[in-house]
């Protein structure tokens, strides 16, 4: 709940304004622009910062030097001493006027009690100006030491923008899950606004120099070793999972050779180079043979049954044809002699 | 898609299809089993399966020669011994080789050394490796009863089956090369890292480089991805690991995606180094212009979110952000864990929002693939799970009804996880359903399922109708108790146990049934709580049984109950008890 929160965050008074925050990013998106903005360059002009226990010290420090210098610039020009605490408390107050009116926009605009929620940011904003006043009023006397030895940490606004929203971040996921805003909208805005990012961040500079381009194409000539065939293999192997439905399957039986390929193909796995005419029509294959007689009708009647024959190549045929010829050349003889 | 129907994997008789996570795997892998039996014994005996058929010939269901056909101790025929992969054969005869005085050849040699290397000492597996996915190499084996030695996981470097030994034969080798050029000592070294021997591949790299020979990328990866073994401490990992990048870069070899894989594996190891590494190596790929794949998203998403509880940070959501975008080839074989481990920190993170989106992001394109039945069923799981904690009690039942069984089985988890949900939306009259789901998936005999049911549903007290739901499912649970079924003995009582029964029991009215079950606490040596007593006590007021208000009595002051006074007055109070009952 929202009390709890700001309880836990009374210790680090400073960081109360980050609970004023908190509340602001809660409402919608749309309206929250304004109030929310508006905080956060009140915390920026405030020169605040939220930080946690570790950086208490320099925090608490750092406000001291800030009083302190506004109390050294008071103290050497006399006639400006008045003017320094007035200044503060005139600084203090319009600052307050503001905080107020941006608080009750934003309590307006949660989904609890208006009035509750309003009274808890107030007493908690009065809290932190007590604190402050506490501060200014202490130790002027041994600032010069402590500035001397103090290192100021610096901050940009945007940075310190990112350091509230994270705290205010914090503080939510505590609350529970259905007061959670929406971060995760995919808006650039917000991503910026986390202490790590994917985005931003500098690289290694390891690799700076350009790679050269033309080395590395030449080197994967050489055939594949057999760690490159595995690694492939492995990788492959990543993405196979079992087929999800029936088409799957029949496309991993496609591939392997068990299915056959639609639209059919009469000719799969037969691998004969030559055409169909070359087949058929053998009559050029009987050059050689007498034009008349009982050789050529023998032979006519040999073209015939080859034409017809779709298990021998055009070769195999090719070879009948010509054991016929050596064979009747042979016997030519014999038959002259008849 | 159908919700109701299982993994096509598992459509093939309706009574087969199975009902939990066990039975599916249980079922995916001996399917499995069955194929590699039957290669198997195609390949041992492949004279019965001579005869070709098929026409045209289905070269991959016929069985392979891959007997060496060169013979002679020559050189072609070591190479024949390589290509085939026969790890023994091929030193063998390098041995008669060397020993005949034949000179081999550098890239021969080198073959044989990359033989070697990869498998370590074990040898290797002569058939297609897997064409399904899951781990059931194992059982594959097994089942098949093969005798070859145990199978290198050939998962990569972390999972190799078997070690380096000392002096094996590829060391023995690589000392009686005449000359050794930079692929000798790469692949010595890619295989020392790949078998556990880090530190010896360390030394044979500090060898390399005073051989002056150049160092190819693979072997710098494995060198990377062999650091966690070589240091112990995180600042002196990252510091080994930064000399191995600027050797890279001054022996000019460009560095690849998984170099980068392999640097943020080797970060995840490294701490609080780690995190504040992590984005400056992403961002040494983004200046190289290298696309970081599914891997090192894992590799980030680790160090950031699993190591340590960080709180929250926007990488989770940038990372999904460039998921979300892309459909991802597997280029990394640690892509297979992206999911997985995404979705284990939206489930630490308690985000809902973020879960959908790593589902849309897995929907995308072939980005489901990544996930293997196992992943799945886990993955899923602990998106249920998620749910019930996050949502409304009617989107969590909605995808009750849609997820299971065609996307996962409910865990035991998951189980409780949704009747908490159901309790927290007041909604027990939904129990009794979840009982029947819970007996369908095997759960019945589940002590802390049990328990967490019987307590819910005994309460508080509900309306009629529930009140008799409820009964039933008690008296299924009672005989979950008594009897035994098949081989399974009856579970043991417990004491709440009973007690929940009997309050069921006693609300309906059911008052044989409910003394029954109170007689069971003294066998099981237990004893009823007040409640227990005095709902019978109403329960045989509403049936006007004054005997077994007094069998109480009786079981109360024998058990020397403190309360047994109190139950006897209110007995006598609210009965009207003959004398003799007195």
């Amino acid at each position: 709940s929202t009390s709890s929160v700001l309880s836990t965050e009374k210790d680090k008074s400073t960081t109360s304004t980050g609970s004023t925050n908190e509340v602001a990013s809660k409402s919608p998106e749309g309206a929250a622009e304004t109030p929310k903005q508006k905080l956060l360059n009140i915390i920026g002009n405030m020169k605040v910062e939220v930080t946690t226990k570790k950086k208490f010290q320099q925090l608490k420090t750092q406000e001291i030097k800030k009083q302190a210098t506004d109390k050294l610039e008071g103290l050497d020009s006399r006639s400006s001493t008045f003017q320094g605490p007035a200044e503060d408390a005139q600084r203090s107050k319009p600052l307050n006027r503001e905080l107020v009116e941006a608080v009750s926009a934003v309590a307006s605009s949660l989904p609890r009690s208006k009035e509750q929620t309003e009274s808890e940011l107030l007493a908690q904003l009065r809290r932190h100006e007590e604190t402050t006043d506490k501060q200014r009023k202490g130790g002027t006397i041994n600032i010069r030491n402590v500035i001397s030895e103090m290192s100021i940490k610096r901050q940009s606004p945007a940075q310190r923008g990112v350091m509230i929203s994270n705290r205010i971040s914090l503080a939510m996921e505590e609350d529970g899950q259905r007061l959670k805003p929406d971060r995760l909208s995919s808006r650039s805005f917000d991503s910026r606004r986390y202490f790590l990012s994917l985005r931003e961040g500098k690289r290694l500079n390891i690799f700076t120099k350009a790679p050269p381009e033309t080395e590395s194409a030449l080197k994967t000539v050489s055939s594949p070793t057999i760690w490159d065939l595995e690694f492939a293999k492995e990788i492959a192997a990543v993405t196979d999972q079992p087929p999800r439905n029936g088409f799957e399957e029949m496309i991993q039986w496609t591939k392997e050779g068990i299915l056959w390929e639609f639209p059919i193909d009469n000719e799969a796995g037969m691998d004969d180079d030559a055409e169909f005419h070359e087949h058929i029509f053998l009559e050029k294959h009987l050059k050689d043979f007498p034009k008349e007689g009982p050789i050529r009708h023998f032979m006519e009647l040999v073209i015939c049954g080859l034409s017809k024959n779709p298990y021998l190549s055009v070769k195999q045929k090719i070879e009948h044809i010509e054991w016929f010829r050596n064979y009747f050349d042979e016997k030519e003889e014999f038959l002259q002699e008849m | 898609q159908d919700p109701t129907a299982a993994h096509y994997m598992f459509q093939d008789d309706p009574y087969l299809m199975p009902r939990n996570s066990a039975n599916a795997r249980l079922l995916s892998l001996s399917k499995e089993s069955g194929r590699n039996a039957a290669k198997y014994i195609i390949k041992q005996f492949p004279q019965y399966f001579d005869k070709i058929l098929a026409e045209p010939n289905v070269p991959c269901l016929m069985p392979v020669t891959l007997t060496p056909q060169l013979e002679g101790v020559n050189e072609e025929a070591l190479r024949e011994r390589i290509n085939l992969r026969m790890v023994k054969a091929s030193v063998d005869l390098f041995d008669q080789l060397l020993q005949a005085g034949t000179p081999v050849s550098l890239e021969t040699t080198n073959s044989l050394l990359d033989l070697l290397c990869f498998y370590g000492d074990g040898e290797s597996v002569q058939e297609e490796q897997r064409e399904e996915k899951e781990d059931l190499e194992e059982s594959g084996v097994n089942a098949s009863e093969q005798k070859t030695p145990k199978r290198p996981l050939q998962r990569g470097p972390r999972s190799s089956g078997s070690r380096w030994r000392e002096n094996n034969d590829a060391e023995r080798i690589f000392k009686i090369m005449p000359e050794r050029n930079a692929h000798s000592y790469c692949t010595m070294i890619r295989g020392m890292a790949k078998h556990g021997a880090s530190a010896k591949a360390y030394d044979m790299y500090t060898e390399l480089l005073n051989e002056r020979h150049k160092v190819d990328v693979h072997t710098f990866n494995a060198l990377i991805a062999a650091v966690p073994f070589l240091k112990d401490k995180s600042p002196e990992r990252w510091e080994l690991v930064k000399v191995f990048l600027n050797h890279m870069v001054q022996q000019e070899v460009p560095p690849n995606l998984l170099t980068f894989n392999a640097v943020l594996k080797t970060l995840r190891r490294c701490g609080g180094i780690g995190r504040s590494m992590a984005i400056s190596v992403l961002k040494e790929m983004e200046a190289l212009k290298i696309e970081p794949s599914l891997a090192t998203y894992e590799h980030l998403l680790f160090i950031f979110y699993r190591a340590v509880d960080l709180g929250p940070s926007s990488i989770i959501s940038e990372v999904l952000e460039d998921v979300e975008k892309r459909s991802f080839t597997a280029q990394d074989p640690d892509d297979a864990n992206f999911f997985a481990t995404a979705m284990q920190v939206c489930c630490d993170l308690k985000d809902i929002k973020l879960a959908y989106r790593l589902n849309k992001a897995m929907e995308k394109g072939d980005n489901w693939k990544f996930l293997d039945m196992s992943q799945l069923n886990s993955y899923w799981s602990k998106f249920f799970s998620l749910l019930c904690m996050m949502e409304q009690i009617d989107v969590v039942l909605k995808w009750y009804r849609e997820m299971p069984p065609s996307l996962f089985y409910p865990s035991p988890k998951n189980i409780v996880d949704l009747l908490q949900a159901l309790d927290a939306a007041n909604h027990l009259e939904a129990i009794p359903s979840v009982w029947e789901d819970m007996k369908l998936l095997g759960f019945n005999r589940r002590q802390d399922l049990l328990e967490e049911i019987l307590s819910l549903m005994s309460r508080d007290t509900h309306p009629e109708e529930t009140q008799l739901a409820f009964a039933k499912c008690a008296e299924d649970i009672k005989n979950v108790h008594e009897q035994s079924w098949r081989e399974q003995a009856p579970l043991a009582w417990t004491g709440s146990a009973l007690g929940h029964v009997a309050v069921l029991f006693s609300r309906v009215g059911r008052t044989q049934d409910a003394w029954y079950v109170i007689e069971r606490f003294q066998q099981a040596n237990r004893i009823p709580t007040d409640r227990v007593m005095d709902e019978f006590l109403n329960c045989a007021k509403q049936t006007n049984s004054p005997d077994e208000a007094i069998k109480l009595v009786k079981l109360a002051v024998s058990l020397g109950l403190s309360s047994a006074h109190r139950l006897k007055s209110r007995a006598e109070k609210e009965f009207e008890l003959s004398e003799s009952q007195r």
